[in-house]
């Protein structure tokens, strides 16, 4: 018995039962065909155990040093027959859901009071070598709350496969919004799982901007749904793969009712041996008149080897529509290398330009400045040359 | 400065130069015209080390160099400079990164010292004013979003800022209205020197009349068909190219 059968067979309980008989996905299983399970089969893993913190972070499947900010409420009654719904959604759609849900640590409820306007920021530590956690969070708005959300991921250098799971429900009363960042820069031998369901309610924006610079294996479900009218969602999202990452994000948005709109744009930058998978799909139901939604894709493939698995889907059923989708798989653009090169910048400060500017499209769209210079830093230390922007950008941006 | 011999060249099998012989000495402007089609602009994407096009015959020689075996950036270090006749956007990097970045490299291969950042500004500062163009351009994204017009100002601001010893100058007249082409005129004219040379092409004759050539050639089917003084720019706007395209 391998990977987390054996752990899961300590475990009494039903969804512990029906996740050893599932099993992890396999290539069979649609939305899982391009992922690499081989090392999440291969790892014999066991809980994993918290550390020392003096943040609001996530550690070892716990949460530690839940944030005590006005307008913000730590929540111990259970999760509503809606939530409990969309989570067991998240876990039926494959064995890893259920897998998930079986060895979930912890669950932490927020909710941020009516009108309130709130900023947390999570930390996700690194789990040690074969160590694995699992934890959920439950964020409420009450009507007119406004959240901002920033998750950023610890880069502690960790010598073996380790995994971190994060279910995240977020409910959007009427008129709340919410301004999602993820910073994702986990260790070269990390897995990450992030599962994220939202439910928007009348005139509710949610609005997300996801970086995905590191992890072995960085998954993404996200599922949004448009459920009041007048409600709004924009994902905006990037991933950098390079080595032999794999970078996965799965995004749907739903519009369950009229009158709402949507937003979806997403880079993929591959390099090495890396894969990126993006699968972007936007649902418009027959009753949701008056909807729109601009959807982009852009892959650019930087190595032979390089491998990218774009999939855009728009399905509509409704006829008074605005919709608009594109998606693109090149390499740098001839023309304007050559255009650097024939004004002096070598091959390689030529292609540090236009990766940069690949990037800077999505980075550029962050609005918190302590996070926008945070990825922009990250970026430039990854890119070869990236130290002639920073030096650019340190001499003459005033 | 400049020898072209005997230059062939061809994109997608199809021939475009055939035979190109030209000497360009230094301090002289050179203007090169003719029809739609004729090879112009091929030649000054040649010049400036495009590869879309495969030379099947011929050489160059600048400065004393084989010009066609050194990389577009090679060329740009040893003072050849190009000013698009389409000038590409580069969404996401912005004008001042480039600009400052370009001075730079090709100092530092001069053997010059880099600027600094109050040295570059500076110098970018007046060469603005020169070409009339307002600061917020350094910080938009090269060429996205500017007009035909507010682009090929931005070409000649970089050949300003890159002291050039061989300019090239892709229609550089064409999408401009009367008062940017007195700018982008003027501009020129301040770069010439006796120590800089200058490839001008051109369809029309109004550029001429504002940077006046030392040598008119004209162009067609691949080949100089016929070379003159400016006068012969005057005797083509008047007659047109159909009796040397004949010949």
């Amino acid at each position: 018995m391998s990977g987390f059968s054996a752990w899961l067979n300590d475990i009494e309980g039903i969804s512990a039962q029906q996740a050893l008989k599932a099993g992890l996905p396999t290539k069979r299983v649609e939305s899982w065909k391009y992922v690499p399970t081989r090392s999440l089969n291969r790892t014999g893993w066991r809980p994993a155990t918290p550390q020392a913190t003096e943040r609001f972070a996530l550690t070892g499947g716990r949460f530690a040093n839940i944030p005590e900010v006005s307008g913000l409420e730590v929540t111990d009654e259970k999760l509503t027959p809606e939530e409990k719904k969309r989570l067991t959604g998240m876990s039926e759609a494959h064995g890893f859901g259920l897998t998930q849900a079986a060895l979930d640590h912890s669950q932490l409820i927020l909710t941020v009071q009516e009108t309130a306007s709130v900023r947390i920021n999570l930390d996700h530590l690194a789990n040690e070598a074969s160590s694995a956690g699992f934890a959920t969070l439950v964020l409420r708005l009450e009507a007119g709350a406004q959240l901002t959300f920033i998750e950023q991921f610890e880069a502690t250098v960790v010598e073996k496969s380790n995994l971190s799971s994060l279910r995240c429900v977020i409910t959007l009363s009427r008129d709340a919004s919410v301004k999602h960042v993820r910073f994702q820069k986990a260790n070269a031998t990390a897995h990450i799982f992030s599962n994220i369901e939202v439910s928007c309610g009348e005139n509710a924006s949610y609005r997300l901007q996801t970086i995905e610079f590191g992890a072995k294996l960085a998954r993404n479900d996200i599922n949004i749904a448009l459920a009041g009218r007048e409600a709004s969602a924009s994902v905006n999202g990037l991933a950098i793969t390079k080595g032999s990452q794999y970078h996965d994000t799965h995004l749907t948005i739903d519009h369950v009712v009229g009158d709402t709109k949507s937003e979806m744009t997403f880079r993929n930058m591959v390099d090495g041996k890396g894969e990126a998978t993006i699968n972007g799909r936007v649902l418009i139901r027959q009753d949701s008149q008056r909807s729109g939604t601009e959807q982009s894709i852009a892959n650019l493939l930087l190595s032979e080897s390089a491998r990218v698995n774009p999939k855009p889907e728009l399905e509509i059923y409704a006829d008074d529509v605005t919709a608009s989708h594109g998606c693109t798989v090149g390499s740098l653009n001839k023309m304007e290398l050559f255009y650097l090169k024939s004004r002096g910048l070598s091959e390689a400060d030529a292609r540090a330009f236009l990766q940069y500017a690949f990037a800077e499209k999505i980075i550029g769209e962050i609005q918190h400045q302590d996070i926008r210079e945070l990825v922009e830093t990250q970026l430039l230390g990854e890119l070869q040359h990236g130290d002639l922007i920073e030096e650019l950008k340190e001499s003459v941006d005033v | 400065m400049l020898s072209i011999q005997n230059l062939r060249a061809k994109v997608d099998n199809k021939p475009i130069l055939n035979g190109i012989n030209l000497n360009i000495n230094q301090g002289e402007v050179h203007a090169i015209m003719g029809p739609n089609g004729s090879g112009k602009s091929t030649l000054a994407s040649i010049l400036a080390g495009r590869d879309d096009y495969e030379v099947t015959d011929g050489e160059v020689i600048y400065m004393g160099q084989n010009l066609l075996e050194l990389e577009p950036e090679e060329r740009a270090w040893a003072g050849i400079f190009l000013s698009f006749q389409y000038p590409v956007e580069i969404p996401g990097v912005k004008n001042i990164y480039l600009l400052k970045a370009a001075v730079n490299a090709i100092r530092e291969h001069r053997g010059v010292p880099e600027l600094k950042a109050g040295e570059f500004l500076k110098l970018v500062r007046e060469k603005l004013n020169v070409m009339q163009m307002d600061e917020a351009f350094l910080h938009r994204n090269v060429n996205e979003g500017f007009s035909g017009g507010e682009k090929k100002r931005n070409e000649i601001l970089q050949m300003q800022l890159l002291e050039p010893t061989l300019a090239l100058l892709d229609e550089t007249d064409s999408g401009l209205d009367v008062d940017a082409l007195r700018i982008v005129g003027e501009g020129i004219n301040r770069m010439r020197s006796p120590e800089r040379s200058v490839l001008l092409v051109t369809h029309y004759q109004r550029l001429l009349d504002i940077v006046k050539p030392d040598f008119v050639h004209v162009l067609a089917n691949g080949e100089i068909k016929l070379s003159g003084d400016h006068t012969l720019a005057e005797k083509l706007e008047r007659e047109g190219y159909e009796g040397i395209e004949a010949a």
